[in-house]
């Protein structure tokens, strides 16, 4: 069986995804591969952009202001890479800002097709609160996880809502730890309540997880039963916003966030939660409907492997299948195959391996790591604004984001890689994770794009 | 004692407390879910979770982390393995490649051997059923009705009638599968008439044996390797060049035993037949002297068995198909690859929940508005009429092979 791209995308997270958009739109026939789930669907479903510099422990007010702070003093990141354009250095860190904003607000525009609203852009980083009550900075978040005025307005009081038997979201501490964070920093609201309401998704209140209340919300009815008991509860203690787990629904989550609103009238949000989230699915599933609209071909099932020798130009991908081997001949290759959740890269018992053309890793500061063992790169804290340097190790790129060998040219001319597979970030610890993926995957693409244009000139 | 005479004791023992050591094949199974890092994706995608709840089937992960490693006690995994439709979503979404529905097929075939009284006794009646006519339905007593049936469903069709024929040496096995043997007729005789139409020489068996996938979904791996080893005896004597069936769980399973017994021949389904062999020029030239004119409006159902287990390419063939056919206009469906329930036996047992995991697709079906749902695969599209049917939906079924030689040119 064989198939014919112009550039096929290995990985399917948001890097992956995002190269594959962009690709079909500059009219490349584009297949994209995609093994297990991603990352990127296992995510909390906000789009983090910068929130530390790296080693840092201040949070930054906005993505901007970190990405000054990368383009002078961290020019190997993948967000440094961006200003590698042969201009004058004075301009560098406006390129960088410029480039990031564009890939940004792309996705943004692109995620709004999929019915996906997205709040918020790299001039400021906002505050979401999550299931626990903490408040987490984060750049972008869906529209149904924006708290709105919550803890601007002086008279806001908020109430959180859980569900009986579903053990994610426990109201009372997420109402009691919230409360004291705001008091603490004599912020509003001054008031919260909170309460467990009895949805009984299938008959019992027990036992219930978040994608069986996601289904269960998807339907009118089952949403105006909640909505209800959730303006009874939520009246008595006058609250003018309410906060939900994030379980609005997969296919209707901006419709009911808005039909809630109106039927309580109060401002309704999700909370951000553990993985695997609901928002995270539908942020992939956003994506992934964007590629197919666009034309692409989305091999859901398949993994790639390189069974030709390794040589400059990478002419052919092998995508297996349950039972079926299809090879795909190409002219331009993107590696989006995330980190140690996708499979990307992978620590063994001999150092951290990159699984599918078994390129040259690198840690966290560009020191090869193809010999070093996975335990060598934490650290003896299991918690710190650190992070663990594993999670800063991957390949190393050129500017093009072409993936270098020991020799520092690139592995092949038409070969880019992006997203979490790459080195030089540490995203848990920078809070960096999704938002290097989009821009790398919009600029790998770029990249590979004007390389296919070239040859095919 | 000796390392060795330690060795022969334990084992001797093993028996005594009910302890049943993996094999070789199993082993491999087995390790895939040591990579299991619980990150729970796998119950988010399951059909079954979101159509039950997690109380009454408890997903995925706790079948590979929990059941799995719980002999000798089956008693405690029963209730919940025979729940799983074998549909291959949580495989297919696992970032660390867990097999979990080979998995199932392993307990499930342990309780079978080790403690039969676990298994639901309805799957012992189909058993016996395999065992005794190596088919997964009870054959037609009288060859006359079965004739008649078969005329009647040509005749509602509006298809011709291409004789059956057996020829050694031919190209092409035709392989229809049980459903299309015994009870769907309509779809063999569909795909006798596309091959007849495309001039290919084909044979079908002497005598129809079932591929031996039922037995290996309820447990009886015996049964289904003794199936599979008089399938490839059958194969071999033929002497012919590929296997081409309909039935989408025959597709894999076929393409499962033909490598691991060695057939050495390819197994394609009709759909991949006719993109990858009969090849796009032909098809799109044939489609173009289609004479059925009546514009349609139609959605896809992607049987598990193709796109999760043998690979998705084959409903993009599907949908090239359709492309060329004139006035069929083909609307998605959000859950056009969404389990339709009809997998893993589980109907056959608790058909409560094979219905509710279907309520998703029923759903999605009506809200595209197509007036007709197509399907390359006679038991799903048994399912999805059954359904809709009880539904009291206006919504037809119609199995792939027979929508296309329905609007192959008419002869003559
Ligand atoms: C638990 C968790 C929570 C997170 N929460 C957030 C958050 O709230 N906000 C945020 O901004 N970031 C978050 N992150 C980080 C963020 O999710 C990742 O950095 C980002 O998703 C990486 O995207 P990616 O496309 O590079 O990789 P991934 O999303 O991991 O995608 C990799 C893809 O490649 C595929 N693949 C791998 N190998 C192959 C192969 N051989 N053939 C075919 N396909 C292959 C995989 O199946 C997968 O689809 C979180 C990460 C984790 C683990
Ligand atoms: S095979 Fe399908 S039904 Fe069975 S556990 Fe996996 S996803 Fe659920
Ligand atoms: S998806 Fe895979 S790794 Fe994750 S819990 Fe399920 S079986 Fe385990």
């Amino acid at each position: 069986m064989d198939l014919e791209a112009d550039i096929v995308v290995i990985g399917g997270g948001m890097a992956g995804l995002v190269a594959g958009i962009r690709a079909t739109e500059e009219g490349m026939k584009t297949v994209l591969l995609r093994k297990g789930q991603s990352a990127t669907a296992y995510s909390s479903g906000a789009i983090d952009v910068i929130g530390y510099l790296p080693g840092g422990t201040v949070p930054l007010a906005s993505p901007v202001e970190g990405l000054q702070g990368i383009a002078s003093m961290f020019p190997l990141h993948p967000y440094g890479l961006l200003g590698f354009t042969g201009a004058e250095s004075d301009t560098v860190s406006k390129t960088i800002i410029e480039k990031v904003r564009t890939a940004v607000s792309w996705l943004k525009a692109t995620l709004l097709g999929s019915n996906i609203p997205f709040f918020g852009d790299i001039d400021s980083n906002l505050d979401a609160v999550t299931v626990l009550g903490t408040v987490k900075p984060t750049c972008m978040i869906q529209e149904t996880m924006w708290p709105g005025s919550l803890m601007l307005d002086e008279d806001s009081v908020a109430f959180f809502a859980g569900v009986k038997g579903f053990p994610v979201f426990n109201p009372r501490m997420a109402a009691q730890v919230f409360l004291e964070h705001q008091i603490s920093n004599k912020l509003p609201p001054r008031k919260a309540g909170h309460h467990v309401l009895d949805l009984a998704p299938f008959g019992n209140n027990y036992n219930i997880s978040s994608i069986e209340l996601a289904r269960y919300l998807d339907n009118e009815d089952n949403l105006s039963a909640l909505a209800k008991t959730l303006k009874k509860q939520a009246d008595r203690i006058g609250a003018t916003h309410i906060a939900l787990p994030p379980v609005l629904g997969f296919n209707r989550a901006r419709e009911n966030q808005l039909a809630l609103q109106d039927l309580t009238g109060a401002h309704v949000f999700e909370l951000l939660s553990f993985p695997p989230s609901v928002p995270g699915l539908r942020l992939q599933r956003g994506l992934e409907t964007a590629f197919v609209k666009g034309g692409g071909t989305l091999l859901v099932g398949h993994h790639a492997k390189m069974d030709s020798p390794k040589s400059k130009i990478v002419k052919k991908v092998t995508a297996v299948g349950p039972r079926r081997n299809l090879k795909i001949s190409t002219k331009a290759v993107i590696l989006a195959t995330g980190k140690f959740i996708g499979g990307g890269i992978i620590g063994t018992e001999n150092g951290i391996r990159e699984s599918v053309f078994d390129l040259m890793t690198v840690s966290e500061s560009f020191h090869i790591a193809t010999n070093v063992t996975p335990q060598k790169l934490t650290n003896t804290l299991a918690l710190s604004h650190m992070g663990h340097p594993l999670f800063g190790s991957g390949l190393s790129v050129d500017p093009q984001f072409r993936p270098i060998t020991k020799e520092e040219i690139h592995a092949a001319e038409n070969l880019y890689a992006a997203g979490s597979v790459l080195a030089g970030y540490n995203y848990p610890a920078e809070k960096s994770g999704l938002g290097v993926a989009i821009v790398t995957g919009y600029m790998a693409s770029r990249n590979a794009v004007d390389y296919v244009k070239g040859v095919s000139a | 004692m000796s390392e060795e005479e330690a060795y022969r004791t334990v084992l001797a023992t093993l028996k005594e407390e009910a302890i049943y050591p993996y094999n070789e094949d199993e082993i491999q199974v087995v390790k895939s879910v040591e990579s299991c890092i619980n990150c729970g994706l796998c119950i988010q995608h399951c059909p079954v979770v979101a159509a039950v709840g997690l109380d009454r089937f408890s997903g995925p992960r706790s079948i590979a982390v929990e059941l799995s490693r719980s002999p000798p006690e089956y008693w405690t995994t029963a209730d919940v393995v025979y729940l799983c439709t074998g549909c291959g979503t949580c495989r297919e979404v696992c970032p660390k490649d867990v097999d979990i529905p080979e998995i199932v097929n392993l307990i499930r075939a342990r309780i079978f051997k080790h403690r039969p009284d676990l298994v639901p006794m309805q799957l012992h009646a189909a058993d016996a059923i395999l065992v005794e006519h190596g088919l997964a339905f009870v054959p037609w007593e009288d060859p006359e009705e079965k004739v008649e049936s078969r005329n009647m469903r040509l005749e509602r069709l509006g298809l011709r009638h291409v004789p059956d024929q057996v020829v050694k040496g031919a190209d092409v096995l035709f392989y229809p599968g049980c459903q299309a043997e015994e009870r769907a007729q309509e779809v063999k005789e569909s795909a006798k008439i596309i091959l007849d139409h495309f001039k290919v020489k084909f044979t079908l068996l002497e005598e129809m044996n079932c591929c031996g996938l039922p037995a290996t979904l309820l447990g009886d791996d015996e049964t289904a390797l003794e199936l599979a080893l008089k399938l490839k005896k059958k194969v071999k004597d033929l002497g012919v060049k590929m296997v081409v069936t309909t039935c989408a769980g025959c597709t894999s399973n076929l393409a499962r035993i033909a490598e691991r017994d060695g057939w050495g021949i390819p197994v394609y389904h009709m759909l991949e037949y006719l993109v990858e062999e009969i090849g796009m020029v032909k098809l799109t030239s044939t489609f173009k002297q289609s004479t059925e004119e009546k514009p349609l409006r139609v959605t896809l159902h992607d049987p598990c068995h193709l796109i999760k287990h043998t690979s998705r390419i084959t409903m993009d063939y599907a949908g090239q198909i359709l492309s060329l056919i004139p006035d069929v206009e083909v609307t998605e469906s959000f859950a056009h690859d969404s389990c339709c329930g009809g997998g893993g036996l589980v109907s056959y047992h608790a058909a409560d929940v094979a219905r509710a995991v279907m309520k998703e697709n029923l759903a999605a079906i009506e809200e595209t508005g197509a007036s007709r749902v197509v399907t390359p695969c006679p038991l799903c599209t048994a399912q999805l009429e059954d359904s809709l049917f009880r539904q009291g939906s206006s919504v037809e079924v119609d199995d792939m092979t027979v929508f296309i030689a329905q609007r192959l040119p008419r002869k003559g």
